[in-house]
């Protein structure tokens, strides 16, 4: 390759001026105007994940007296991937507790992707085939707790949730049956290899986030042209045959995408954790994030710990945000 | 009409059939929908309910559904407790909402026109920058995000809650979009007035970009209406606090009268159910909108 070509190449990836169209004002406006602009996004949004990078290679805690950049280095010395090893092998409360923290996360995205989704897409489904009026109703309603802020979400369910007189365990002993002592704090109730309490923070989840999963299935079932559902109708199709044949085959990019944004906002949630049950009980939900948190702000000032903890989240979080964005580049013509 | 005659036999027991399961599956249909409806509304009326309930009632059990003596006695505290000042908790939380929603649009739109119609140097290195933003979820650089704003001299102060948060690549993603649409005549004909650059995005594209930037900017404001994570590491006086930390210090503090806790997050839910009653085809699209992005 020729110097020029090089160049050529280099400008065109950076995005190059078409021969010189814009006068010397125009340039002068462009680069001024955004200018604060970049910069504001570098300061906080590029350097702070280098930073975290960084961060997560030594032993750091902001209260002690640190080298000349960032803090990092002097009294908090470079360990190099000590902190990964540490986390992963390594036998402090800490660690043992970031390795109960993945698989609960993990257990939590599990559970919660198909319970939102597989009550989203027929409640879609359902909503779509209903009258207008009684669609914007329905609609009004379950986006409802999506609007909710999580603070008040939490404090009404720890009340529907209550021991004695909540409201879920009057409805158990109603239909004739014992509900547990404690729906959020007794480690000794599992279902099936499954948390009781993990199961409640996943109602509560599927609770707030259906409504936005119905209405993304919503707008994906109003670009599917008319004319499939009504071949398949004239050719003597049931409902049911039509959901199975026509309309889940159409719709399977849509719900693998509904899917990964599930994960990654389930993986990102914090407040449901931090007041239902603050990881407990006996660490049963404790999460990724809680671990960020109380290394970095709550318990400890481990903060170099902590950025180890969010660089595993973020590659986990990368790996999703990538395959969203194929999904999305890939072809939407039915 | 030989198409036809052949059409209509064929027709006629799938129809018969057809009707037969719309009946079964318009009741399936409803059943589904009132299960989702209850599902969705039995906790917050439950609540709404009990919040007129005297603390005594609350405790009893089996439960009341529908309070014996309701009384507002709960909502007298809550709002006359100087300690909680809901005055100063929701003018805490509005002021922030609100800035960082008209910083944010206006932002986005100036940054979104400028990387639409300019083409200068740098323009697809700066626009991946502000793209980049998409990849990194604050949840992952909360932590030096903490210790920029300790060094800024912001910690503890509302503008903390402002200032770190004023880039939406998706907002500027969406104007970038916007003005790439807009027909370009109209703007070369500004230019041709005497137009400016900035009195053309001020006056000609700012206008339009209503609709569009009135969804990014309910979504913006509900976002930081409703935001703990970024409060809870940020601020630490009492009287800097905003809803949804005074709500969990509320709540915290007055752990055995429950009343007075319900009372208090039906108060603070009030304003948002209004906004989004009001506004909610723009919420409903805007939200259905963005899990394209």
């Amino acid at each position: 390759m020729t110097a020029a070509a090089i160049k050529r190449t280099l400008l065109e990836w950076i995005g190059t001026h078409d021969g010189g169209k814009l006068t010397a004002p125009q340039r002068r406006f462009a680069y001024l105007g955004l200018a604060p602009i970049l910069a504001w996004a570098f300061v906080f949004v590029l350097f702070p994940i280098f930073w975290v990078v960084l961060m997560s290679l030594f032993s750091y805690t902001p209260t002690r007296q640190g080298g000349w950049f960032l803090g990092l280095g002097g009294d908090n010395p470079y360990v190099g991937l000590g902190n990964y090893i540490e986390l992963f092998t390594g036998n402090t409360k800490s660690a043992r507790i970031f390795r109960q923290a993945i698989w609960n996360t993990i257990l939590f995205s599990l559970l919660a992707v198909p319970l939102s989704v597989g009550v989203a897409l027929p409640m879609a489904i359902i909503l779509e085939s209903v009258h207008q009026r009684v669609k914007v109703i329905f609609r009004f309603i379950y986006f409802l707790p999506v609007v909710t802020g999580s603070v008040a979400v939490t404090i009404i369910w720890s009340y529907v949730y209550a021991p004695n007189w909540g409201l879920l365990s009057q409805i158990i002993k109603t239909i004739g049956l014992t509900p547990p002592r404690s729906w959020l704090s007794d480690p000794s109730q599992v279902y099936f290899g499954i948390p009781l309490a993990m199961i409640a923070v996943t109602i509560v989840y599927v609770w707030v986030t259906f409504g936005y999963n119905t209405l993304f299935f919503i707008a994906a079932l109003q670009g599917i042209p008319s004319v499939f559902r009504e071949a398949a109708r004239i050719d003597g199709a049931n409902p049911w045959q039509e959901f199975w044949h026509i309309v889940i085959p159409l719709l399977r990019r849509t719900i693998l995408l509904a899917s990964v944004l599930t994960v990654i906002s389930s993986m990102q949630q914090f407040v449901l954790f931090w007041l239902l049950t603050r990881g407990g009980p006996a660490y049963q939900t404790q999460t990724i994030l809680l671990s960020v948190y109380q290394n970095a702000f709550a318990y400890a000032e481990n903060m170099g710990m902590a950025a180890a903890m969010s660089m595993f989240l973020f590659i986990i979080l990368l790996i999703l945000t990538i395959i969203q964005f194929r999904l999305l580049r890939a072809e939407w013509e039915f | 009409m030989a198409g036809e005659a052949i059409a209509i036999p064929a027709a006629v027991p799938a129809r018969r059939k057809l009707s037969l399961w719309r009946v079964l599956s318009q009741s399936m249909a409803y059943v589904v929908l009132i299960a989702g409806f209850t599902f969705t509304l039995l906790p917050f009326v439950y609540v709404f309910l009990s919040s007129f309930k005297t603390n005594a009632e609350l405790r009893r059990v089996p439960p009341t559904f529908i309070p014996e003596s309701p009384t507002l006695e709960n909502y007298v505290t809550v709002i006359s407790d100087r300690q909680l000042a809901l005055h100063r908790i929701f003018y805490n939380s509005g002021i922030v909402a609100l800035s960082r929603t008209v910083l944010t649009l206006l932002i986005s739109s100036f940054a979104g026109y400028i990387f639409a119609r300019y083409r200068f140097t740098g323009r697809n290195l700066f626009f991946g920058m502000i793209l980049a933003q998409l990849m990194i979820p604050f949840q992952v650089v909360m932590i030096p995000l903490y210790l920029l704003t300790v060094k800024m001299g912001l910690i503890d102060t509302l503008w903390a809650l402002i200032i770190p948060l004023l880039i939406d690549a998706y907002g500027i993603f969406v104007a970038k979009q916007f003005v790439e649409n807009f027909p370009s005549e109209i703007l070369e004909a500004a230019r041709l007035d005497g137009a400016s650059e900035f009195g053309i995005y001020w006056r000609i594209i700012m206008p339009q970009l209503g609709p569009a930037l009135a969804s990014l900017g309910i979504l913006t404001f509900m976002a930081s209406w409703n935001d703990y994570l970024w409060p809870l590491i940020v601020i630490t006086s009492p009287e800097k606090r905003t809803i949804p930390l005074a709500l969990v210090w509320y709540s915290t503090q007055h752990g055995a009268n429950q009343g007075l806790v319900l009372a208090a997050a039906m108060l603070t839910l009030l304003p948002i159910f209004i906004v989004y009653f009001i506004a909610q085809r723009w919420i409903v699209e805007q939200a259905s909108q963005s899990a394209f992005k």
